[in-house]
């Protein structure tokens, strides 16, 4: 009984650890853009199909590919922050939304007509693979994505406060017009900010491969949870999305575990339900509206 | 400011009436009967929605909740209690307004895209329960309504005619209401509420009132839309119901026709609708991203060029033809 | 002699910060009252402590005879505060007699009165030329006067002044300074949060003084400025303010 609970304990944090990665990118991009990304799953979604095809194609081993779909979702995101996003930000709210809204809806239906909606896979040397310590056993290829996403976020950290650019992204999300009179470029900012947030759903896209299917949908999962961690974690707190991602993958996983099969979406729903009803403001309080 | 064509808006209202009344009349063709009917509908299910997400900027993404609960409550009086649909649909609204309240005690806790999530959220969970509910709402399989030939008595007509001219009477229903909401102090404090709380909190609007009051009215709204569409289709199933599709084409129409404004939604509807029957003739209704990615397109089109919907390029043309402009002598929040 | 709003011992902490602690005054019915002190000092959070949108950690707030503290803040209004925002928040799609019209619905909810009343305040501020602009196409000044004119709309007994005279030059402060006076003459009792010391001197009977979120002086307008106190917390330390003979201008 004991070794069970662990063992799905285990499991939602290693895949809590897929879900950081996409709720970093969109609390840092609604900390510092002030905007809320309803597409980042997508550009998961993406991530995942660049690392398909250059395994099914070039026989480039996922973790690898890692390489070629963060800088390119990287240069993604400074496109959409350019081209895109700088247009509604002196709108307000609605067109904020319904923009990355539709950006959404496009790249899922652009996927849905390119690829079909057949789920692709890749099989790695060690997508079977697992070992035992004791009475737990760990999937290598998760394992790895688990280390990897921790890995990336201790990068960031370490870029937020360590670099220029990072104190600059920190400083425009604390105060826009301060940080402008400071001689900060808010689009440089936005753009890096941006860009980073889109790499780091990449990586989780390139992380996921080995073990998860690929199809246009797929995003839609990944976001929902992000969003549930997001507010969880309160909004703008990037160690707040880390925590509250990894208790998402861990409820998630008791769910599935003790519940039923199906129920990791009525254990979101009910996390988020009960987020807004005891601490609407996060766990880590501050930022009320 | 008189111009060439002396037209006042009130007639061409009437002309507009008219010519939707006697539409069935000219046009035989049931496919295209069946898309007026769905303009029709969907336009309804706009304007309700534009109550809350237009003038009190309150975007809800999550509207097929009501439409859902509208359909099943009247869908379970009619199946296991016989219960006419004229009653159903009525019960079906009641039921709406009032889970309306503690889903929006829950979600107005979060502002701006937040309170958009948590309304996806609450759809999305009403959809999971009525999955899991086989013992008087048939779980997933969902159930095909009795077909009853004619039978007005219970909403079913023999032609589209009586479908279309129900569909029109909703969506005349949901004009009027908003206008005169528009121009009484409750159109003006929505208005307030969504340019700036803080400010209407600040000359004694109870905002949290208020958006009760206009969530439980469009609520109430799209529950009769979710009524008529499972007596029209005959079926209904909770993927049907509380359909994601549903609550996006409430927000869409609105948007891109024209939000906050009285016939945003029509506009917006129609141009939709036209371009996906376009859609569907050229391409068939075999590719299923089409349709979507070019109504994301559009949406992107109009959010980056034309923030406030294309009834201000509509607006322009009308006032230029018409006496629109001087005759208002009520103050509108919104003009001058 | 009747106590338009009464201040006991309130106190707010945000995080680390003490934004006001433990302050106390009071303004009399028809009285003109004067909140200064350096920026940061904590003026606009006891306005926003008195209208409800913070909760004071401790103290009592009252006016008219009734506590405050836990009323929303359109209840507050509901019962005779009115106030101004220190950067104007103008309903900007609506016209100018739309937003002065939303607050007169607050006393009658009909529309032809309240335009009535809305066209009243308008004029009261000066602003009847542009009864039907959008609001936001007014400039900074003109929209302050929008804010006033909103909030005399709801009918208030008290009304809070957020520096409203801000960047106005010497006539526009006379103006100003004339509006506040008319306004008291009418049995208004008010706050005005203000650094424009000429403006304070002609319209307060009674200032209060804050610095760090504390009252550091209170008096008339004479007393204040001669405050060692008030001196040192705008000045800093080492200047000695010598009082003209015939009276403060400044």
């Amino acid at each position: 009984m004991l070794a069970t609970l662990a063992q799905a304990v285990i499991n939602g944090l290693l895949i809590g650890g897929i879900y950081a990665l996409v709720s970093i990118g969109v609390t840092l991009i609604f900390g510092v853009v002030k905007i809320v990304n309803f597409a980042q799953g997508e550009f998961v979604m993406i991530g995942m199909y660049i690392s398909f095809f250059l395994a099914s194609s070039f026989g480039v081993d996922p973790l690898l590919s890692l390489l070629i779909s963060m800088p390119t979702l990287f240069a993604v995101g400074v496109l959409v922050q350019h081209f895109l996003i700088r247009r509604v930000l002196a709108l307000g709210d609605m067109p904020q939304i319904f923009l990355t809204f539709a950006l959404s809806l496009l790249l899922m239906n652009v996927a849905l007509l390119l690829f079909t909606a057949n789920y692709r896979t890749v099989q790695t040397a060690y997508s079977e693979l697992s070992f035992h310590i004791g009475p737990l056993y760990f999937a290598v290829a998760k394992l790895i994505a688990f280390v990897i996403a921790m890995l990336l976020s201790l990068v960031l950290y370490l870029f937020l406060h360590g670099t220029d650019m990072g104190k600059a992204m920190r400083a425009a999300a604390q105060n826009r017009e301060v940080a402008m009179l400071m001689g900060i470029n808010p689009d440089r900012v936005f753009c890096v900010a941006v860009g980073v947030a889109l790499a780091l759903a990449g990586a989780a896209g390139s992380l996921l491969m080995p073990f998860y299917p690929a199809y246009p949908l797929v995003g839609q999962v990944f976001v929902l949870m992000a969003f549930v961690a997001v507010v969880l974690g309160t909004l703008g707190n990037i160690t707040g999305a880390l925590i509250a991602s990894l208790m998402m993958g861990v409820a998630e996983s008791l769910g599935v575990q003790f519940v039923g099969a199906d129920s990791g979406l009525i254990v979101v729903f009910v996390m988020l339900l009960l987020t807004l009803a005891l601490r609407p403001n996060g766990l880590f309080g501050g930022w009320a509206r | 400011m008189k111009s060439a064509l002396f037209i006042r808006p009130w007639f061409s209202t009437a002309a507009l009436a008219a010519a939707a009344l006697v539409l069935p009349l000219v046009i035989a063709d049931r496919f295209a009967l069946d898309i007026c009917i769905r303009v029709l509908l969907f336009a309804f299910i706009g304007v309700a929605w534009n109550l809350m997400g237009g003038y009190a900027k309150q975007l809800s993404l999550g509207h097929a909740a009501f439409f859902g609960l509208g359909a099943y409550t009247s869908t379970i009086l009619l199946i296991r209690f016989g219960i006419s649909p004229w009653i159903g649909i009525l019960a079906g609204g009641v039921v709406a307004m009032l889970a309306s309240l503690p889903i929006g005690a829950l979600c107005f806790r979060l502002r701006g895209p937040y309170f958009a999530i948590a309304t996806i959220a609450t759809a999305q969970v009403l959809m999971l329960l009525f999955l899991k509910f086989r013992d008087f709402a048939w779980g997933a399989e969902g159930t095909t309504l009795p077909n009853l030939g004619d039978a007005p008595l219970m909403m079913q007509f023999e032609s589209r005619a009586g479908y279309y001219y129900l569909a029109l009477a909703l969506l005349a229903l949901g004009l009027v209401i908003t206008y005169r909401i528009e121009r009484s102090w409750m159109g003006f404090y929505l208005v307030a509420v969504g340019e700036d709380e803080d400010a209407a909190e600040a000359i004694g609007v109870d905002t949290t009132k208020i958006k009760r009051q206009i969530y439980m009215i469009s609520a109430f709204l799209t529950a009769l839309g979710g009524t008529f569409y499972v007596e029209y289709i005959y079926f209904i199933d909770p993927n049907t119901a509380f359909s994601f599709n549903v609550s996006v084409e409430a927000a869409l129409v609105s948007i891109v026709g024209g939000i906050g404004t009285l016939w945003g939604p029509v506009v917006g509807t129609v141009l939709l609708e036209a371009t996906s029957a376009l859609l569907q003739s050229w391409f068939g209704s075999g590719h299923g991203g089409v349709q979507l990615t070019v109504y994301s397109l559009i949406l992107i089109a109009v959010i980056l060029w034309r923030p406030s919907g294309l009834i201000g390029l509509f607006t322009e043309l009308y006032q230029r033809f018409t006496y629109a402009g001087a005759t208002q002598a009520k103050e509108v929040p919104l003009d001058g | 002699m009747a106590e338009a709003l009464v201040i006991r011992n309130i106190s707010k902490r945000f995080g680390g910060l003490r934004a006001v602690q433990d302050l106390s005054f009071s303004v009399r019915d028809g009285e003109t009252v004067a909140l200064i002190g350096p920026n940061g000092a904590g003026k606009t959070t006891s306005f926003n402590l008195i209208t409800g949108y913070y909760r004071p950690d401790a103290g009592s707030i009252s006016a008219f005879g009734r506590e405050l503290v836990g009323l929303r803040p359109h209840e507050i209004c509901d019962h005779g505060l009115a106030r101004t925002f220190q950067v104007a928040r103008p309903f900007g799609k609506m016209t100018v007699l739309a937003n002065v019209m939303t607050g007169a619905f607050l006393r009658n909810k009909s529309l032809d009165i309240a335009r009535s009343r809305a066209r009243a305040a308008i004029e009261f501020v000066g602003l009847s030329a542009k009864e039907h602009s959008p609001a936001r196409e007014l400039t900074t000044i003109d929209q302050r006067r929008l804010e006033m004119a909103r909030a005399l709309a709801t009918e208030p007994r008290l009304l809070l002044l957020d520096e409203v005279m801000a960047g106005l030059n010497h006539a526009e402060i006379d103006q100003a300074v004339a509006l506040i006076g008319n306004l008291s003459k009418r049995g208004l009792a008010i706050v005005i949060v203000e650094h424009v010391m000429r403006a304070i001197m002609a319209v307060a009977r009674h200032i209060v003084v804050l610095d760090h979120g504390q009252k550091i002086a209170e008096g008339s307008p004479k007393e204040v400025i001669a405050n060692q106190e008030v001196i040192r917390a705008y000045l800093g330390t080492g200047y000695r303010h010598e009082v003209p003979a015939g009276g403060a201008a400044c």
